[in-house]
């Protein structure tokens, strides 16, 4: 691909599935798969934001990648995760969309106010499925109205399928584990990475959001996975 | 032998415990002496004896409660341990009233060794021997361990204690409560364990709970910091 040529609106649809297979082939860390997985949504399903939950063993849902690592953002997502059409889509096993007219149920009034405060004008939640069992979902955040295109809408689907392979797939080759040991693997790095961000938000006396950018610009440009970058930091055995 | 019973102790009271009852009798069989005591002592917990090997033992407590002297008292409020490896032929005069109070028939020597966790001060744990005896570097070191271990026991204890359920951590709060975990740990050069502990621990002694704490922290209203007497609050 030259620059004159315009770019296809599917090679950046393509480009994130070589990304993402060829990482599930190489070995990854699942946290940072999830990740690029939600950063590169943006781009690929045209959101504003998006937030992968997976699920714990009480199957409460815990956010384990965003795009943004803003409170406010955050906080839309886990009150969607309790109220809202995150859960709902947890419970169903079924895409759920939800834009401000029609406006959303009643009881989903808190994360409807929330979301719309920070100008998001549709959201449309996705099961992370593996045959009968839905491991978490894979949201997405609009800044415009409406329903997935057909076209999005199964990007969206193979993007959420490409999550649960990669939780499901996590060290199934070295390690026997079952799916719930991987859900927990990857809910534990997330605690790992919060732990770290407070780590270097303490150090530079900077916000635990920046502090997460630091941490991921050096994981990147050291070719470290997030977890990694953050066991070291804990462990007070690495500092940048 | 001594060693592995030592390795077995810091294995059973790493693992979670619902009571510290046989404490004072796992020292006595670790350590040269003839008894010994735990208790939680000051203004957090209260002055209460958690476990006692024998009526010595627990009547040396029982004594420096009373007085608010002696050296369970200096343990807890410097963070080191107390040695008087020889009663008999010295006197404290840190603790004067206490000193006369003690009977030297039935006590040669006394160990105290601070409980602490962070900057909570949670008791001391006395080993007494009935004539004087040395304690030796290893040993001594073993024994501090074994109290920081005893009282993050003690602590984890009180803090599960159904009383009060300010443990209601909604998933909000956790994301905070880690990033806070992680400032902690940052400040005071401690494990993320520890850090967790010392968040706990704050919230249990102020009545609040851990994400208001941990709020406090993230936004820099609340810091730790290792001072001559532990770790204490930085405002």
């Amino acid at each position: 691909m030259t620059d004159e040529q315009t770019q296809h609106p599917d090679d950046e649809l393509l480009q994130t599935f070589a990304l993402l297979t060829e990482t599930l082939v190489a070995g990854y860390d699942v946290v940072d798969l999830l990740q690029t997985l939600v950063d590169r949504s943006r781009s690929v399903l045209d959101a504003t934001a998006a937030g992968i939950m997976l699920a714990d063993d009480d199957d409460t849902l815990e956010l384990v990648a965003s795009t943004s690592e803003s409170g406010s953002l955050v906080t839309a997502l886990q009150i969607s995760a309790e109220t809202g059409p995150c859960i709902e889509s947890f419970v169903s096993g079924r895409i759920v969309s939800v834009d401000d007219e029609p406006p959303a149920p009643v009881d989903w009034a808190p994360f409807s106010l929330v979301a719309s405060e920070l100008g998001f004008r549709s959201v449309h939640a996705v099961p992370l499925r593996l045959q009968d069992l839905t491991i978490g979902t894979f949201n997405l955040l609009r800044d415009t109205p409406g329903d997935l295109a057909q076209r999005e809408l199964v990007a969206a689907r193979a993007l959420a399928d490409v999550a649960t392979l990669g939780i499901v797939q996590e060290r199934s080759l070295r390690e026997t584990r079952t799916v719930r040991e991987n859900l927990r693997n990857a809910l534990r790095t997330r605690v790992v990475i919060e732990q770290a961000k407070g780590v270097v938000a303490q150090m530079r006396s900077i916000s635990p959001e920046a502090a997460f950018a630091v941490i991921r610009d050096y994981a990147r440009s050291h070719e470290l996975s997030m977890s990694h970058v953050s066991a070291g930091l804990i462990a007070r055995t690495l500092s940048f | 032998m001594q060693r592995d019973g030592y390795d077995e102790t810091v294995e059973a009271l790493s693992a979670p415990v619902d009571s510290v009852n046989g404490v004072a009798a796992s020292l006595t069989r670790l350590f040269p002496v003839s008894g010994a005591a735990v208790s939680t002592i000051g203004e957090f917990l209260g002055n209460e004896t958690l476990s006692a090997t024998d009526d010595v033992a627990a009547r040396l407590d029982e004594l420096q409660f009373d007085l608010g002297e002696g050296p369970c008292w200096d343990a807890l409020n410097t963070g080191r341990p107390v040695l008087e490896p020889d009663l008999w032929t010295t006197q404290n005069e840190r603790w004067p009233v206490f000193s006369r109070a003690l009977d030297r028939r039935e006590v040669g020597a006394l160990f105290a060794f601070p409980m602490t966790v962070g900057h909570l001060r949670i008791g001391a744990i006395d080993l007494y021997a009935s004539e004087p005896t040395d304690l030796s570097r290893e040993h001594t070191q073993q024994a501090s361990r074994l109290a920081g271990l005893v009282a993050r026991a003690v602590l984890r204890i009180a803090v599960a204690a159904p009383t009060d359920e300010p443990m209601e951590a909604t998933k909000h709060s956790r994301r905070t409560i880690h990033q806070a975990t992680g400032m902690v740990l940052a400040q005071l050069d401690i494990p993320a364990e520890e850090a967790t502990l010392v968040i706990q621990g704050h919230a249990f002694a102020t009545g609040r709970s851990m994400m208001s704490v941990a709020d406090d922290i993230i936004s820099g209203h609340l810091a730790f910091q290792t001072g001559p007497a532990g770790i204490e609050e930085r405002r």
